[in-house]
């Protein structure tokens, strides 16, 4: 049975757009969320927030060049529970 | 949200990724032509690569390293450019890293013992290039590769053919045509 907050969390069109592309890529970078969810910089930024405050991506920072990159992971409990998540959708549907 | 549109939004992210498999062909491109014209060179000016007892190990150490700078650099670019890492792209570049590990590895070894390490590079390489095609589905790399193993391995057997042209001929089957024909193929998208 999957967890009531991670429903909750995918409820969200643009949280549930950013963990499903995340599922099918290893690592993607903020611009590239920003085109496949079509959110603003800041909206987007919130939402991937509280997946990460949840566990269930990664978010790692770091220089390339003097310049600042953030790439984003989904985590082993993000994989579980998107999986666990579209099972049930699947079962619903 | 309905459970409809919650699976369509599933559908519609998951299909936004693209495998491009266009630099990787570019990499087997530059890397073919790279050792070709190295191999061409030391070939035809002997006298200029072998001027001194060092300088052949000099020569096929140097410019391959400055070499995998490049594509280094290259692929970082690239995985910049595109925004995204699959887990194929993982796959390949832990592969062809493991690859660069065991190419310094075996130059090292043959530098020690004084012995060509044409022939074993070779080798590792058709194991690598068939494990490429294989992993990516491409069946011209994959002959390629299975070529070049069969070509080196004749090459065991025949001492007297000059290394120089087996890096040549090898390389121009069973790296050059693959990669060309997998940087101008068309993307699946």
């Amino acid at each position: 049975m999957m967890n009531k907050e991670t429903e909750k969390l995918l409820f969200n069109p643009i949280r549930l757009k950013a963990i499903s592309f995340l599922i099918s890529v290893e690592k993607c970078n903020f611009k590239t969320l920003i085109d496949v969810t079509d959110s603003t910089k800041g909206n987007l930024s919130i939402q991937l927030k509280k997946l990460n405050e949840a566990g269930l991506i990664d978010i790692k920072k770091y220089f390339h060049k003097s310049y600042p990159r953030t790439d984003y992971s989904i985590t082993k409990k993000g994989k579980k529970s998107f999986e666990e998540f579209f099972k049930e959708l699947k079962l619903l549907k | 949200m309905n459970k409809e549109e919650q699976l369509r939004i599933i559908n519609n992210a998951i299909n936004q990724t693209k495998q491009n498999l266009k630099p990787l062909g570019y990499n087997l491109v530059f890397w073919s032509i790279v050792v070709i014209s190295m191999s061409l060179f030391h070939y035809f000016f002997p006298q200029i690569v072998q001027f001194s007892y060092y300088s052949a190990a000099i020569y096929w150490i140097s410019i391959p390293l400055l070499g995998m700078i490049y594509t280094t650099n290259y692929n970082i670019k690239n995985g910049i450019k595109v925004g995204y890492e699959t887990q194929l792209d993982r796959v390949i570049k832990i592969i062809w890293g493991v690859f660069g590990f065991a190419w310094i590895f075996i130059v090292a070894i043959s530098l020690i013992y004084k012995v060509s390490p044409v022939q074993d590079v070779l080798f590792l390489l058709s194991i690598v290039l068939i494990m490429t095609g294989l992993i990516i589905k491409f069946n011209n790399v994959t002959i390629g590769g299975i070529g070049l193993l069969i070509f080196t391995a004749y090459s065991y057997y025949n001492p007297l053919m000059n290394l120089l042209l087996v890096n040549v001929v090898g390389l121009s089957l069973g790296m050059l045509v693959p990669g060309l024909s997998l940087y101008f193929q068309k993307n699946d998208e």
